[in-house]
């Protein structure tokens, strides 16, 4: 009898499927998109076009401003949070995390709308200041995405390794900076790609906050609207370079020091 | 269990399994029979987000009117279509009705196949449709007065009406194609206390230093080109002459649609000035911001100030609506039948002419506009004094005490604005305020235009007009942050440097 036989190389197919259709197949037609024009010529226009034009490219250097902020703002809040945290023998540690965690669980625009009003009160005209409203709404809106992985990876530091730096005479900066630090840094890295990418195209937020430049994704949405598939297109490719290049960078980056701090201390 | 009992269990349950598909067999046919060519017409309509009544009124809310008719909504109004089809035709209609956020919106979805039999566009999106000739005329019958079921073409405004008929693209009318049903102007939402009607009354106002990031414009590129139009050409379109002139109308249309190049390489510069003037772009939130007292004045469409001005008068708060001296943007939003949702279906045709003169039926007007807020195209006729009564039950002086003038609004009811049955007797106080914001005097009409839909390259052009002054410019990144990164660059490679040779030598 010919029965039909299970293997767990099955198991992929669903998946399998899922790639096909919801990654390959847009990435195929972007691309596509990309590298026509109107009439469905290859073309390297719109390529040409979003580097030599200093609207786009500004529009891309703005939004790498708001994104770098961003992280090195939600990083600087979120390493001494997570770090304390971490560390303290506090009772309700996981009370205290869920404060800083709770937020998400508040619907976004509803918080950036409480945002808007308070910050009116206290700056008076939001207008005078859409750089920095834009920087505080997306700290606000991205730290605990920053925060949570820095602290589990915190949580996970084996005690013994900073009872061995304190015994062959570092102090507490030092086994701070050659120890806790470098054992970290995949905490951070992930934090890094989880508020980075995210904050280069969110443009709801500047929208929310009357912020009425354009970043990356607002000018994808204006070119769309605009039934330009091609700029859009070519736009979202880029972007997409971007993060691609940025992801292996800092993969890179994280396999460095995670190679040379498995030795210990750096020397 | 035993065995036998395992296979007895499983022969009922085929017979089961059995039993039920032909039960739905049986169903599938029965229906089929019943409805034999009586299958109901399905009507896909689409059309903008709460742009339509629907219904469940409070008992309190129905309107009374002079005339004796009462106004009240029980059920949707495309549900209500049904039942009056049913009734008057003979026939199961289904509409199914969906919404729509942006004409562009609704342009792509067409785009990407799909199929709706009636949508209500605005007026440049439906010469764009006539253009690509994606549309049905309507029936010679639809405009058949002496037809009583024909209310569109007996209660439409001779004003819109003549809009519609004077007006065309690729040689073909507009009324041919289209029946209005929305329409407004734009103008300035203004905070009385803090700007006078002087200063508001002008395109001009959002370059006014005097009001620095406390006025905003629309978000789209089609609202804030004409304004800047208005600014650029303010001084031919004030001029005397060019008021007098016997084709004012018509240069006036040209002027407020010119799209030469050289105009919109100076709109793009003076958006940008504008861009650092105004307080931020908006779409819907300027509404609230100027109930808040955030903004002082913003770019505003008729009916949306009508319902700024409710929401801030609930509060005690005066808001006023004024019109730019040098032109206003006529809008309407019309009903147009597409090709590829009733191809040749004169059943469905009929049923989609049909819904169109039942939305236009008076009392139908009156449910849409106090769901809406805006103004509807229907004006009624001698006969039906519905919307009039309703003008009237709005805006009509009651108070004695106050001062009163009288309002002729004949050129939207008769196509005479000197007709002594529609001089409105209302209070001086609605002067700049919600009756002056749904029926626009005359005088204000006279110097409306409409913004026609722009061919394929201009399009492209002001488009990218807007996205230019959208855009982030390379050239106004500070100077202290080129430096800051140039020296963040530094550090990083100097520590790489310094870090590699560390390492040497500590091998060594």
């Amino acid at each position: 009898m010919n029965r039909f036989r299970f293997q767990r190389s099955q198991l992929c197919i669903p998946y399998g499927l899922f790639l096909v259709c919801f990654v390959l197949a847009p990435l195929v037609v972007i691309i596509y998109y990309a590298f026509t024009n109107g009439e469905g010529q290859f073309t390297l226009e719109n390529l040409i076009g979003f580097f030599s034009s200093p609207n786009t490219i500004g529009t891309l250097f703005y939004s790498f401003g708001i994104a770098v902020s961003t992280t090195g703002v939600c990083l600087m809040l979120a390493y001494p949070i997570a770090y304390i945290l971490a560390r303290s023998k506090m009772k309700h540690k996981a009370v205290v995390l869920m404060v800083f965690v709770m937020p998400m669980w508040i619907n976004f625009t509803l918080r950036i709308t409480a945002l808007k009003e308070i910050l009116t009160v206290v700056e008076g005209n939001l207008a005078y200041h859409p750089f920095l409203n834009t920087l505080i709404g997306m700290t606000y809106d991205f730290l605990p995405f920053m925060i949570l992985p820095i602290y589990t990876t915190l949580l996970k530091l084996d005690n013994s390794l900073l009872e061995a730096a304190a015994d062959l005479g570092a102090d507490t900066i030092q086994t701070f900076l050659k120890v806790t630090l470098p054992l970290s840094v995949p905490g951070i890295i992930s934090g890094i790609v989880m508020v980075f990418l995210p904050s280069m195209t969110n443009y709801v937020v500047l929208d929310m906050l009357y912020n009425s430049t354009y970043i990356m994704g607002s000018l994808i949405g204006a070119y769309f609207s605009a039934y330009d598939w091609h700029n859009g297109s070519m736009i979202a490719l880029i972007l997409l370079v971007i993060i691609l290049v940025f992801t292996l960078f800092t993969n890179r980056y994280a396999d460095e020091d995670a190679g040379s701090s498995r030795g210990g201390v750096i020397g | 269990m035993a065995r036998g009992q395992v296979q007895e269990m499983k022969k009922s349950r085929i017979i089961l399994g059995l039993a039920a598909v032909s039960a739905l067999v049986l169903c599938f046919f029965s229906e089929q029979t019943v409805y034999a060519g009586e299958e109901p017409i399905v009507l896909r309509v689409c059309s903008w987000e709460e742009y339509i009544d629907l219904g469940e009124w409070d008992a309190e809310e129905a309107i009374e009117l002079d005339n004796g008719r009462v106004i009240f909504g029980e059920k949707p109004l495309y549900e209500d279509f049904e039942d009056w089809y049913r009734e008057t035709y003979g026939r199961e209609v289904r509409v199914e009705y969906s919404c729509f956020g942006t004409n562009e919106d609704l342009y792509n979805q067409l785009n990407m196949g799909d199929t709706y039999d009636l949508v209500c566009p605005s007026e440049y999106m439906i010469m764009k449709l006539i253009a690509e000739d994606r549309l049905i005329p309507y029936s010679d019958s639809f405009y058949d007065k002496q037809n009583n079921n024909n209310y569109y073409i007996q209660n439409v405004s001779p004003y819109i009406q003549k809009t519609l008929e004077s007006n065309e693209i690729n040689g073909e009318r507009w009324s041919k194609y289209a029946a209005g049903y929305m329409w407004g102007i734009t103008g300035v939402l203004y905070n009385p206390a803090l700007v006078t009607e002087e200063q508001a009354a002008t395109w001009k106002i959002f370059g006014n230093p005097k009001f620095n990031r406390q006025i905003t414009l629309k978000d789209n590129v089609r609202d804030s080109y004409f304004a800047a139009l208005g600014i650029l050409k303010a001084k031919e379109l004030t001029d005397e002459d060019f008021l007098n002139a016997t084709d004012y109308q018509e240069r006036l249309a040209d002027v407020m649609n010119d799209v030469s190049p050289e105009t919109i390489e100076q709109a793009q510069e003076l958006l940008n000035e504008l861009m650092d003037n105004v307080y931020s772009l908006e779409t819907d939130s300027g509404k609230a911001d100027m109930i808040t007292g955030k903004i002082v004045a913003n770019y505003q469409w008729s009916g949306d100030a009508v319902y700024a001005m409710d929401q801030a008068d609930e509060d005690d708060f005066e808001l006023r609506f004024a019109v730019p001296r040098e032109s206003t943007n006529l809008w309407f939003d019309g009903w147009v039948m597409l090709k590829n949702g009733i191809r040749e279906d004169a059943g469905r045709q009929h049923a989609a002419e049909a819904f169109v003169n039942f939305v236009s039926r008076t009392d139908n007007a009156v449910r849409n506009m106090y769901y809406i807020g805006y103004t509807s195209s229907i004006a009624g006729n001698a006969q039906d004094d519905t919307i009039y009564e309703y003008l009237k039950w709005c805006y009509g002086a009651e108070d004695e005490n106050e001062e009163l003038m009288d309002y002729p609004v004949g050129y939207f009811f008769s196509g005479d604005n000197s007709d002594k049955n529609y001089i409105l007797q209302s209070t001086v106080s609605q002067m700049g305020r919600q009756l002056y914001s749904q029926y626009p005097p005359e005088e204000v009409i006279d110097r409306a235009a409409v913004m026609r839909y722009f061919d394929e390259d201009a399009n492209k052009a002001i488009n990218q007009m807007w996205i230019n002054v959208r855009c982030f410019d390379i050239a106004d990144v500070p100077m202290g942050v080129w430096v800051a990164l140039l020296v963040v660059l530094l550090v990083f490679i100097g520590l790489r440097y310094w870090k590699s040779s560390a390492k040497t030598l500590h091998r060594l």
